[in-house]
């Protein structure tokens, strides 16, 4: 019994780490790229991945927009894949880039599922995020 | 994450922009192959904005990326519908001998795919 007790509290924790580390790692690593390959739009993204990458992780009052960092996270890869795709050069290690920014995708999706509920929990915490938005600019006006 | 670990990866990745951007050892422009032409990448620009090459017949273009970054030289026509020739995508610091087939005699476009604001244009007929 014990043991039952023990697995339900260590699974959920370890596979909240792996997905967040992974999630870190395959940003951190699309960071990588792209700013080795200079110029300015290269560096700019860059910059993107790596504030969202800290941002995953900084403790504070970011802990609780995490659901929404994870969907910009998603937001901000697939308009750089889409990027790509339209503009981009093809050579080796911008495929790479492109399968490591699939995965990434892959990963968030997978934290967001898990951590955040499925896409009727996230439309909800979107709303309540809008209504309160709406709230408070309506009071200021 | 500490504040460490954030200063850690920005350090690591202003190292990694750094790599990129200096490239190998700037020195002399190296001379152009027997009836061709030569350019140069260093600091994610073309080291000329005008290429003067032979119309009608194919040549040699040596490419030389003095950066960590890859670059490669396309050709292009003014319309920029069709590329007349795409050169092999690379990393620096090395250099390629691209054969360029004939191009017509005439004014052209030239860019690297990888970093399109690295252009130039390509007189044909003067070389």
């Amino acid at each position: 019994m014990a043991t039952i007790h023990t697995a339900k509290l260590v699974e959920p924790r370890l596979t909240t780490i792996v997905a967040r580390a992974s999630v870190v790692a395959l940003t951190l690593a699309t960071a990588t790229i792209h700013a080795s390959l200079g110029g300015m739009l290269f560096l700019m993204t860059a910059a993107g991945y790596t504030t969202l990458a800290l941002a995953m992780v900084l403790p504070g009052p970011l802990g609780r927009l995490r659901w929404l960092i994870r969907l910009a996270l998603i937001g901000f890869t697939a308009a750089t894949i889409g990027g790509w795709v339209i503009f981009g050069a093809r050579f080796s290690l911008a495929y790479l880039d492109k399968a490591i920014e699939v995965a990434l995708i892959a990963a968030v999706t997978f934290e967001l599922w898990h951590s955040d509920g499925g896409p009727m929990q996230l439309a909800r915490r979107v709303r309540v995020l809008a209504r309160g938005l709406a709230r408070t600019l309506l009071a200021r006006a | 994450m500490t504040r460490v670990h954030g200063r850690a990866v920005i350090a690591l990745l202003a190292g990694t922009v750094l790599v990129a951007c200096t490239g190998g050892p700037a020195g002399p422009p190296p001379t152009a192959p027997s009836g061709g032409a030569v350019v140069t990448a260093q600091g994610v620009a073309f080291d000329r904005t005008q290429l003067a090459v032979p119309a009608g017949r194919s040549f040699p273009l040596l490419f030389e990326n003095r950066d960590g970054a890859p670059h490669n030289v396309r050709i292009y026509d003014d319309a920029g519908a069709q590329p007349l020739f795409v050169g092999e995508v690379f990393g620096g610091p090395s250099s390629r001998t691209y054969e360029v087939p004939a191009i017509p005699a005439g004014t052209h476009r030239f860019r690297c795919d990888v970093h399109p604001e690295m252009s130039g244009t390509v007189v044909a007929g003067s070389g």
